[in-house]
């Protein structure tokens, strides 16, 4: 989508992902309500009950006051039994629009990656997505249930004082009209260019806290940490300076609805007064009327937050949205077709660019790797390695020429079932902050124990397993065991051993790795290469030469022989 | 359920930091106080109108003094609303800043090495989100449990004189309030710290789902972990809804308080009004503050989620702040601090050894001369001490025994700055900050004039990289350096280290993630660096290093072999070795 989502599409967007849901949240919604008006009429009925009684009391005829003190029992009643089911519906409700919209979002953003989520990367950017789905969570409960609340509250209270003072009635409308909709929209608009400078200040303060953390030493050495830590300061001065002013309006929205309930009170005391003394009204209706019209603005107190919060939650589902919408970068061929059968890979005259105006990063090349054959790849960074390994997996679309899989044209085949045919160990494996058997068993998971374990010893990765407390089970990743790039990398190894494809790609497999770790990472790689069609990519041959058949260089976007001495296999062959 | 809660560490801690804003805090709660006292005072002139009207006949024309006087407390209390919420901002503004300075002093004082083997992103969010979530805590929750306790105080101060029964009602209910929200809120209070937690662990497992994205298409695993993601939210709702319904209990106590008290005074109100036991105006005025009177507490309820984000940043924050740093950066500046001769730099490690945390010693009485104006290259398995021998030269952490000596002099003796800028540093990767290529590279000398400028980047040979750039030296680099590619944030470095002009040049492996053809153009520009320097190289590339280098060999925190690269090649030692297992590689 080109053109920005107005604020309306995106509010019937968040209402259409919780449609599925549409019983639960009404039904917090109307119990909301009943709790609400529960309130605000226990006041009311009171104030009319204590002035009739006090009228009886002062020598007027006797009254039935069983059916006010009763009415006044009910709406306690309702207003505690109603405010906890309530609470325990809307969270339910919540709950379940919550599970829904990341399943959503994850559905959306799986075949976005990594072409399409490049942006993704940054941290920075990251934690903001999760921000942002953590607003939408809250919009339902925080914004929705209020607002609807309110609006029909305000209308039944109307509607009550209509039939007893019109002009209060309309002076009310007004008033709440003001507390309601225009104070806080007001706010809102003053708030959103403070809201942004502060959006932006803790952008600077994250930029300036990771440059402290991974620029330390830089920090140090220069002597930079007394104006590092100045810049610091004044990024927070910044940031609250605009923060200040925010919580200032939001006080002003707060405090704003008090007053206009005190004013309407006087307001409610001018038009009540002269109806009293022409006998239009009795003394109890005054009183109902008079606290009815300070009890109603209960209903609208919430509403300066709810708006406050609405910007912001706009902002958030403007940036999901626009994210979830990002077209693909590969879709899937409606009417697909499987790969061949033999596992013979041909690349003919490929091409392949980022966008129409970027160079060509791949521009013919050509590739035929018959099943059990080995290649290295040699080139420099950036002359389109990786690239050539997304065209292969088909997570990238090439532009030119053609790739075949057992003489079947990848393109007609769906993603999945290419992938199937591919094991890949990344330059930087992803481990998922899992035990470390999901982590292996990631390809296949229904992997026996004894292929997991044959796999850990072909990757040689028993050392390290039996360094960790709980084997298998120990917790890697984020927040698990610390483990080195070349475990990582084995790690890896043994993930695409278990997944058993017929071609293995190895992306810089012994990059930043010192000499002795490389060694025998290649007894972990001349094993898993066993049968496999391998294509290995490099940018540094090193003792790699002896695991392949034919080296090949990649220079401007082409493939080229580099002649060399027969490689060890061939030796041995 | 236990008498006593113990307190946590990070409530202890979050009560710590209110002593500088303790004044702001209590001047904050006597404003909320008037505010209180102003209500009552307005809730006394609507009953006194409305019983003058009812019951005296008396119309606008008598009564209009109350009504501007109802408009000018109505002002009143807006302006004192304000003037409460400025104050409390003000605290925690100031808070979370103190916080935020101490943050960063405690970084600097642990130093490089230990910000290298700290997950960033954790500790970015805590220094920034973390601080950020005290903010709350000390303008908004903080006032309102001092205004929980005090508004109702007040309310019944004022009620006690005009109704003594319905006073005595509000009494014996409000203490019952806070006995049945400790009894309820005890078990509502964990249970929903425990939700919270249940809900940032979910949070994390989608956002670890999404990093591994390309993985798990890769290994056909998407659908599985989708299906994954909905069960394990699926049960987490099943999980929180069973915990809620318990938790949501303190709530339902206070409202049947609140309301059923309410319905009590109005009851009893009117009955004694038939009775003519009260008069209708202390009776409407009672019955308009009662709901003000529980008011506070139950904002304080929808507040508690402030008190949550704060204390879950507490803990992280009092960890940073409160631990014991593992190693200490010698910062210690000495009164008869040694500037060592700018000239010419000769170190010496003397049966220097190092370790982190108690643990394995890194560098172990690691012994190591450089005459001034020499070069060392030092090899060696990755892991084996390199790094962190060129980190303790550089002052970011203290031996644990032994001396490095400059010129003679042991360091831990020197002014740790005014040595600092005796040396220059092209790491494994520099870090680009954020900000323009001109900041970056200003950050090496900030008063460097134009013409050292140039001169350090055609040195580095960044020139033409520089011509490609849409401003030029002032474009923004944008996040960690985008725009810049891996060699090309190893020219910066360079051009830093030219640019720094000092005696002593330290190389940490700068080419080992480049290729060869980069790394080549790179180290021809080091090699003019180089000239006239005392340089240690850490070097990774074995097979590139001349016959006549000078080579230290190290193992395990160790030399274990020193000389010229061509005499060790040929000796079969374990320099010979290295680069048998470098060439197989």
């Amino acid at each position: 989508m080109n053109r920005p989502m107005t604020d309306r599409e995106l509010l019937l967007r968040l209402g259409a992902l919780a449609r599925r849901h549409w019983r639960w949240l009404a039904g917090g919604t109307a119990l909301a309500l009943l709790s609400t008006l529960s309130g605000i009429g226990l006041l009311a009925v009171s104030g009319h009950f204590i002035a009739a009684m006090a009228l009886v009391g002062a020598g007027g005829a006797a009254i039935n006051y069983y059916t006010p003190a009763a009415l006044i029992r009910l709406f306690a009643i309702l207003r505690t039994g109603g405010r906890y089911v309530e609470r325990l519906v809307t969270h339910e409700a919540t709950l379940r629009v919550l599970a829904d919209l990341r399943s959503w979002l994850f559905a959306r953003l799986v075949p976005l990656a990594p072409a399409r989520l490049g942006a993704l990367r940054s941290a920075e950017l990251f934690s903001r997505l999760r921000g942002d789905v953590d607003a939408l969570e809250h919009a339902y409960l925080a914004l929705l249930v209020p607002m609807a609340v309110a609006a029909i509250t305000t209308l039944v209270v109307l509607v009550v004082v209509a039939l007893y003072l019109p002009s209060l009635a309309l002076l009310l409308a007004v008033v709440l009209a003001v507390a309601g909709l225009a104070l806080p929209r007001w706010a809102l608009r003053r708030g959103r260019a403070q809201g942004q400078v502060q959006g932006e200040a803790l952008e600077t303060l994250r930029a300036l806290a990771a440059d402290g953390v991974h620029g330390r030493a830089e920090l140090a050495l220069y002597g930079a940490e007394t104006a590092h830590a100045a810049r610091l300061a004044q990024a927070t001065a910044r940031q609250q300076a605009a923060q200040r002013r925010l919580d200032r309006l939001q006080a002003l929205g707060g405090a704003g609805v008090t007053t206009l309930a005190q004013c309407t009170l006087v307001g409610a005391l001018v038009l009540g007064l002269p109806a009293l003394a022409r006998g239009a009204i009795s003394g109890p209706e005054l009183t109902m009327l008079v606290l009815l019209a300070q009890a109603v603005f209960e209903a609208v107190a919430p509403l300066p937050d709810a708006w406050s919060q609405l910007g912001a939650t706009l902002a958030s589902a403007r940036r999901v949205f626009t994210l979830a919408d990002t077209a693909p970068a590969m879709v899937d061929p409606a009417e697909p077709q499987s790969p061949g059968q033999d596992s013979h890979l041909r690349i003919e005259r490929l091409g392949l660019r980022y966008d129409e105006q970027a160079p060509w990063v791949l521009d013919g090349l050509d590739l035929d790797l018959p099943a059990g054959r080995r290649v290295a790849i040699l080139g420099r960074s950036g002359s389109g390695k990786s690239s050539l390994v997304n065209a292969l997996t088909r997570l990238y679309p090439y532009q030119r020429g053609q790739i075949s899989l057992g003489g079947v044209p990848l393109a007609r085949c769906t993603g999945d079932a290419v992938r199937e045919r591919f094991a890949v160990v990344d330059q930087q494996p992803y481990l998922f902050d899992a035990s470390l058997r999901d982590n292996l068993c990631l390809a296949r998971p229904d992997a026996s124990d004894a292929e997991i374990e044959q796999a850990i010893e072909q990757a040689q990765l028993k050392p390290m397993i039996a360094r960790l407390p709980r084997g298998l089970d120990s917790w890697v990743g984020e927040n698990g065991a610390r483990v080195s790039g070349g475990e990582a990398r084995r790690i890896a190894i043994a993930r695409a051993l278990l997944a058993d494809a017929p071609i293995l790609i190895l992306d810089e497999p012994t990059e930043g790795l010192d000499a002795l770790t490389a060694a025998s990472l290649y007894k972990a790689l001349a094993r898993a290469m066993e049968g496999r069609s391998v294509i290995l990519i490099t940018h540094r041959l090193g003792g790699l030469s002896t695991l392949v058949d034919q080296v090949l260089r990649l220079d401007e976007g082409r493939l080229t022989p580099v002649p060399m001495q027969a490689t060890a296999r061939q030796q041995r062959a | 359920m236990s008498a006593s809660r113990p307190r946590s560490a990070a409530d202890t801690w979050l009560r710590a930091q209110r002593a500088p804003v303790k004044r702001l805090l209590s001047r904050g709660l006597m404003l909320g106080a008037a505010q209180a006292l102003a209500m009552c005072g307005a809730a006394w002139m609507v009953a006194h109108v409305l019983s003058s009207a009812i019951f005296r006949h008396a119309g606008l024309g008598s009564l209009w003094p109350y009504l501007v006087a109802l408009l000018v407390l109505a002002g009143m209390r807006l302006v004192l609303t304000l003037a409460q919420r400025r104050l409390t901002f003000e605290a925690g503004a100031q808070v979370s800043a103190n916080v935020r300075e101490r943050a960063e002093h405690e970084l600097a004082r642990r130093g490089p090495l230990w910000a290298k083997r700290q997950s960033s992103g954790e500790l970015i969010t805590r220094v920034v989100d973390g601080v950020e979530a005290l903010v709350p805590y000390y303008a908004r929750y903080l006032p309102q449990v001092g205004f929980a306790g005090m508004v109702p105080a007040i309310i019944l101060i004022c009620v006690l004189p005009a109704d003594p029964w319905s006073s005595l009602i509000l009494f014996l209910t409000a203490p019952l309030i806070p006995l049945f929200m400790v009894l309820a809120g005890w078990a509502a209070q964990s249970a929903s710290e425990q939700r919270w937690l249940r809900l940032k662990r979910l949070g994390a497992r989608f956002m670890d789902a999404l990093s591994g994205l390309t993985t798990l298409r890769l290994c056909r695993a998407a659908a599985r972990e989708q299906a994954a993601l909905e069960a394990a939210g699926e049960a987490y709702r099943r999980d929180t809804m069973a915990v809620l319904r318990v938790a949501f209990l303190s709530g339902l106590v206070l409202e049947f308080f609140a309301t059923v008290s309410i319905a009590v005074v109005a009851v009893l109100i009117g009955f004694r009004l038939m009775w003519g036991d009260l008069d209708f105006q202390s009776g409407l005025f009672v019955l308009l503050l009662a709901p003000e009177f529980f008011l506070p507490l139950r904002s304080m309820g929808a507040q508690r989620h402030q008190r949550m984000d704060a204390a879950a940043a507490a803990e992280d924050l009092a960890k940073l702040l409160g631990e014991q740093a593992p190693t200490k950066a010698s910062t210690t500046v000495l009164a008869s601090s040694a500037t060592p001769d700018r000239a010419s730099v000769a170190v010496a490690f003397e049966r220097v050894s190092f370790a982190y945390d108690e643990g394995v010693p890194v560098l172990d009485e690691l012994q190591l001369e450089v005459a001034a104006g020499r070069c060392l290259t030092l090899v060696g398995a990755s892991g084996c001490g390199k790094s962190t021998a060129l980190a303790l030269l550089m002052g970011f952490a203290a031996p644990v025994a032994g001396e490095i000596r400059i010129n003679g002099k042991p360091l831990h003796e020197m002014d740790v700055d005014s040595w600092r800028q005796q040396v220059a540093w092209v790491p494994q990767r520099a870090h680009v900050f954020h900000g323009s290529l001109r900041d970056n590279l200003l950050l090496a000398r900030a008063d460097a004039d134009e013409q050292s400028l140039t001169a350090a980047v055609q040195a580095a040979g960044l020139s033409t990289v520089i011509a490609r750039l849409p401003r030029g030296l002032d474009t923004p680099l944008g996040e960690h350096g985008r725009g810049l590619s891996g060699g090309e944030v190893q020219r910066l470095a360079l051009a830093r280290a030219w640019l720094r002009d000092a005696p002593l040049l330290l190389l940490d492996e700068p080419t080992q993630h480049l290729d060869s053809a980069t790394a080549a153009q790179i180290d021809d520009a080091l090699h003019r660096l180089m000239r006239g320097r005392t340089v240690i190289r850490v070097a990774h590339r074995l097979h590139a290093i001349a016959d006549t280098d000078i080579v230290a060999v190290m193992a395990h925190g160790r030399i274990i072999e020193r000389g010229a690269a061509g005499v060790l090649r040929a000796r079969g030692g374990a320099f010979a070795d290295l680069l048998a297992s470098d060439l197989a590689a």
